[in-house]
């Protein structure tokens, strides 16, 4: 940890000194669970792509240090960084209060909302209310789940994948899902074998950012990500990542 | 494995469902510690560390009993599928033989894993079975496939000679099957098929990837939202062991009352 310190500390110090940051030697550890695509996938050649990949890859090079992504499955991402076995989360990772009890967050570096989702068929339902009595999907452990929850009367299934809630959608076994717009234009307007088959409704009904994620009290990487994101930001970086691939 | 079972063995070692039996004191003490031990740690920590460990107790119940109703259904079905594949693996037609003995292979030879995805998302795609009874199926499938085994080594266990001397009374090969074979064999299979319950038991877990509630599913709910990973996996874990040394318990009895039968 004290090793750590003095790095980031140190690549602070290249990066407030130099202005061409890549001197820096640092390379940190970022966790993300690529099953949630856009924002972060794995392609055809298993390397793990996306929007969160791409952003944050810039914000580093913009604060002068290397990222090495690790594959984490999402329902123990946050366990992973209690136990040290990487130093940040970038996985679409909405700031909220329960979360920043237990772990410190960057500034959001983009702001989405939930959406619904539900198969063609369905003409009549407008909101997660509407589906009272049936079932609606989400990932296990997302703001998704936690909306779907809020609603009485709906019964909420959670799944390890989002893929795996849309497919449940398209076996029939479920009467809606609940996830991230993006992550939703995705599924159900980009994907041929969906495409037909679902539909979004209306528009987000909340309003998140997304915050990479640190251990509680590790305020030198939430300093070194936040110059970085925005840099980012103020060089517009961010909107091409988007135009890539968000529309 | 099944098949060198003697009377002075009747429970074959299988894939660590352990019933502890009264001569094996090490393991008969243990399994008292193990238990009460454990429901003595339950009740400290839900009423003596209410504020953590309170909330997941209150969380997780409707996922024991989905636990139940899948494995219960399970083996229900097991039993069903196991019998069926069992008689055809002895049975003289080749076609019947041969079907069941493809399905006792190939099903032993798939994780059951991969068999809940391959049954739940994959063949989702062409019949429409709802959640909870795909789950059931597919572990009912997998378990048949052992459970085919265990009625097989049952039958094959029987003396050829009560065959023969059924049927030089005048009983025809059904009627010597039902009346005669089949209830003996029924009280050697049972102590395996108890071993199998526990391990269905603790193998029914594997269904919370299908999305269907049940205590793991549960648990990983809580833990991914409150981020208690150690207070919520001691608390599922502490159920899991509770129920099967439970039903082990149960089950040991149930073998004693078999033999003093015999």
């Amino acid at each position: 940890m004290k090793k750590f310190r003095f790095l980031s500390v140190a690549a602070l110090l290249v990066v407030s000194l130099s202005a061409t940051a890549m001197a820096a030697p640092k390379s940190i550890k970022v966790a993300t669970d690529a099953t949630w695509p856009p924002m972060e996938m794995v392609d055809s050649n298993k390397k793990v792509v996306g929007y969160d990949i791409d952003f944050l890859n810039a914000a580093a090079k913009e604060a002068g240090v290397t990222v090495e992504f690790k594959n984490t499955a999402w329902d123990g991402i946050f366990a992973g960084l209690d136990s040290g076995q990487y130093d940040a989360i970038i996985s679409s990772v909405t700031i909220t209060k329960e979360r920043q009890a237990k772990y410190d967050f960057t500034d959001a570096y983009t702001s989405i909302g939930q959406i619904l989702i539900v198969p063609k068929t369905d003409k009549t339902s407008k909101t997660i209310a509407d589906l009272k009595g049936k079932k609606v999907g989400s990932q296990i452990g997302t703001t998704g789940s936690m909306e779907v929850k809020k609603v009485a009367g709906v019964e909420s299934k959670t799944y390890d994948e989002i893929g795996l809630a849309f497919e449940d959608m398209a076996a029939g076994r479920i009467s809606g899902v609940v996830c991230d717009e993006p992550v939703a234009a995705h599924f159900a307007l980009k994907k041929k074998e969906y495409n037909d088959k679902f539909k979004i409704v209306g528009k987000a009904f909340t309003k998140e950012g997304y915050g990479i994620v640190v251990k509680k009290g590790n305020k030198e990487l939430v300093a070194l990500l936040n110059k970085g994101i925005k840099s980012v930001k103020a060089k517009k970086i961010d909107t091409k990542i988007h135009t890539k691939w968000v529309k | 494995m099944l098949d060198n079972q003697s009377n002075h063995t009747p429970i074959a070692v299988g894939d660590g469902a352990a019933i502890p039996h009264k001569s094996d004191a090490g393991l008969f003490t243990a399994w008292r510690i193990a238990f009460f031990g454990s429901i003595v740690l339950c009740l400290f920590l839900a009423f003596g560390r209410p504020d953590q460990y309170m909330a997941i107790f209150k969380f997780v119940p409707d996922g024991i009993l989905i636990t139940f109703k899948v494995t219960l259904g399970a083996i229900v079905l097991a039993i069903v599928f196991g019998l069926i594949a069992g008689l055809g693996r002895i049975s003289s037609n080749r076609f019947i033989n041969g079907t069941a003995s493809l399905y006792v292979e190939v099903i032993r030879g798939i994780p059951l894993l991969v068999q809940l995805f391959y049954i739940y998302y994959a063949l989702g795609r062409f019949i429409k079975i709802p959640d909870m009874l795909s789950a059931i199926i597919a572990m009912a499938f997998c378990y048949g496939a052992y459970m085919a085994e265990i009625f097989r080594a049952g039958i094959q266990s029987i003396p050829k000679g009560q065959m023969e001397a059924a049927l030089s009374l005048g009983m025809s090969r059904r009627q010597a099957m039902h009346q005669v074979i089949l209830p003996q064999a029924f009280k050697v299979v049972l102590p395996p098929i108890g071993n199998e319950f526990i391990a269905l038991l603790k193998d029914s877990s594997l269904v919370s990837i299908l999305a269907v509630s049940d205590l793991l599913r549960r648990g990983r709910e809580y833990a991914s939202e409150t981020f208690n990973y150690f207070e919520t996996y001691t608390v599922i874990a502490l159920i899991y062991l509770i129920m099967t040394l439970f039903f082990s318990k149960l089950i040991s009895i149930m073998e004693e009352r078999l033999n003093e039968g015999r």
